[in-house]
């Protein structure tokens, strides 16, 4: 058993991500690997990479749970979980007082409340619209020709805003093209856009209340702007973690470890 | 077993069967079988709406998109008319729509069912629109033979109650059909002649015995049952929708027994005000909080499903206070939401494995 390693692969619709940890809870391997148009090939790669990074043989590997949109793809799995439980055990493994997980990904965002264990209690998804995702910021970092990176910048958020829609993402992007021809500056329009991001999760945290310490994952936790925003908003501290991408696949890592345990 | 609606409606009309066209939900059968009229729902199949978005907003919900469509490329099935009950605004809009700005060729009829907190003012109001309604059949098909009026309400509460042994059986899991087998049985009472369809209710066997329970016991409350993919996935998983509170089915029938009609207006009036609170007829939300718990705590469910059709705001309009209501109960809510399009998307399969795992499978096959 103290040899045992254990595999959480998280599919998601931006990157693949596996981690592997070993019988003590502790991280061995972790990769961030694209998704493309293939989930199962990318799962198989970033799978493959995570035992070169960690010098792991196949056979090590007791137990791999898949998650994310793309889990059912994964044939190497030993069973599969959704994103929103895995998210769940990922913050609480990483900040154990967390009490409601804020996970902003690629193509959806939830609100998710956990247990002191990190078993979800409840949760809310906006799954039909690309506003308040990461996709929605992508669309609007290619029309402010900026980077991702440049476009989280907290700066930004400190000074005056606009109001920019949070009910869909082309209506936003319209009104983007509109405030940039009246030459409004693009920091102001950034903050309206962060601000914009936090009202649509703001609509879900109150339709599931928040308890104990907020941790925001996904990708769009790396947007630092947005989590200054969030916080003002929720009057708050959030826990970020380092790698807030990987939370899902370490969640699933956990999950796979306690399966086994149970056996 | 249970015929396909097209195929089923495409026989009766060229058996010479009168059709008339009818929208969602409450509206008295009985008046039509006793002129030989057979109604049949609009509504459903699913399939492409190309014409209707012409003539209507992108926010109005796909059960009027779907129903205005099969009116604009009618099959040649209905030949009686079209009835628009009152079941909300949009509906009544699109009966309008129909009546005086498209035009159809066969009469187009209303049937403004009483809305709100009922009274005897109210029920004094559905009387008269029983008569008015029995007149305006009248003027068209011809006197109304009182005999047959009262059989088809002797039929129609023979009916009623099979249906209650059924939903009986179905919450002590004595019914060994699937939720896809149950459902396709309740919505066949959307089109079938009453004689055709009492058969097949009493075709359905009730065991003696409870069959093995299911996994997870839902209850599910919305206008209409998530599509046959979706039911399947349900099952996959354990799912058993053991009680449900839908428009499509058992907000039609009676939450308790009436005698046999003497008079049937007076019956039908009785019978209507005996429907369980729904949506629809925009009365009390508690009356409605209170009977859901009592539905939720008979079947013995441990998750209410709303489905809801995509702006449907009779039921949007309640659903927020529901949830908050049955979860302050402890009872886990799932909300899926509908455009009545077929398959299964990926997030909605999440949603459904995500509250699975929330009740305590935390890893799945």
């Amino acid at each position: 058993m103290s040899n045992a390693l254990f595999a959480g692969v998280d599919v998601g619709s931006l990157s693949t991500d596996v981690v592997l940890i070993d019988s003590a809870g502790a991280t061995r391997a972790e990769v961030v690997f694209p998704t493309g148009i293939n989930g199962a090939e990318a799962a198989q790669k970033a799978y493959d990479l995570a035992l070169e990074q960690g010098g792991i043989s196949r056979d090590q590997i007791k137990a791999v749970i898949a998650t994310g949109y793309g889990r059912a793809a994964v044939a190497f799995a030993s069973g599969k979980t959704t994103e929103i439980s895995c998210h769940g055990v990922g913050a609480h493994h990483l900040f154990p007082d967390t009490g409601t997980v804020i996970d902003i990904g690629g193509q959806d965002s939830k609100v998710i409340q956990v247990d002191g264990r990190g078993r979800m209690l409840d949760f809310s998804m906006n799954d039909k619209c690309a506003a308040g995702t990461g996709r929605f910021l992508e669309v609007m970092a290619a029309q402010l020709e900026m980077n991702l990176n440049e476009l989280s910048d907290p700066r930004h958020v400190s000074g005056e805003s606009v109001q920019i829609s949070s009910t869909c993402t082309v209506f936003a992007e319209s009104e983007v093209i509109s405030l940039l021809a009246k030459h409004t500056p693009r920091e102001q329009i950034i903050n309206g856009l962060q601000r914009s991001i936090v009202n649509r999760i703001w609509s879900m945290v109150i339709s599931i209340g928040i308890q104990g310490e907020i941790t925001i994952t996904g990708g769009v936790a790396k947007n630092k702007g947005l989590v200054t925003v969030l916080e003002e908003k929720l009057g708050m501290h959030l826990n970020v973690p380092d790698n807030p991408q990987t939370v899902g696949a370490l969640g699933a890592a956990h999950i796979a470890q306690r399966g086994f345990k149970d056996e | 077993m249970i015929p396909n609606r097209s195929e089923y409606l495409k026989q009766q009309a060229l058996q010479g069967q009168k059709i008339m066209g009818v929208l969602p939900a409450l509206y008295p059968k009985e008046l039509l079988w006793a002129f030989d009229i057979l109604p049949a729902e609009i509504w459903d199949p699913p399939g492409d709406i190309v014409k209707a978005n012409r003539h209507l907003q992108t926010t109005i919900c796909p059960i009027v998109k779907q129903s205005l469509e099969f009116i604009l490329t009618e099959p040649g099935i209905v030949n009686a008319g079209y009835l628009f009950p009152h079941t909300c605004d949009s509906l009544q809009n699109l009966g309008s729509q129909v009546k005086d700005m498209i035009g159809v060729p066969v009469p187009v009829y209303t049937f403004y069912n009483p809305k709100g907190n009922f009274n005897k003012a109210t029920r004094a109001y559905y009387g008269d629109i029983l008569n008015e309604f029995l007149q305006v059949l009248a003027d068209v098909h011809g006197p109304p033979d009182i005999e047959k009026l009262r059989a088809a309400c002797e039929l129609g509460l023979k009916i009623d109650g099979r249906r209650i042994e059924l939903q009986q059986a179905r919450m002590t899991d004595r019914l060994s059909l699937n939720s896809q087998q149950y459902f396709q049985l309740i919505r066949a009472a959307e089109f079938m002649q009453p004689v055709d369809y009492l058969y097949l209710l009493n075709q359905v066997e009730i065991q003696d015995e409870p069959l093995k329970s299911h996994a997870i016991r839902f209850l599910i409350s919305g206008i209409l049952p998530p599509n046959d993919m979706t039911l399947s996935f349900l099952d996959d998983l354990g799912i058993g929708i053991v009680a449900e509170d839908l428009l499509a089915g058992s907000r039609r029938i009676p939450i308790a027994t009436l005698d046999p009609p003497a008079d049937p207006i007076e019956y039908l009036t009785d019978r209507f005000f005996l429907l369980p609170p729904c949506s629809t007829k925009a009365g009390s939300l508690d009356h409605r909080q209170q009977y859901l718990k009592k539905l939720a705590s008979d079947s013995k469910a441990q998750a209410v499903l709303f489905n809801i059709v995509k702006f449907c705001e009779p039921e949007l309009f309640d659903h927020r206070s529901l949830v908050k209501s049955l979860k302050n109960e402890g009872l886990p809510v799932l909300s899926l939401e509908t455009e009545l399009l077929p398959g299964l998307s990926g997030q909605t399969q999440t949603r459904i494995e995500a509250i699975v795992e929330m009740m305590g499978d935390e890893v799945l096959a």
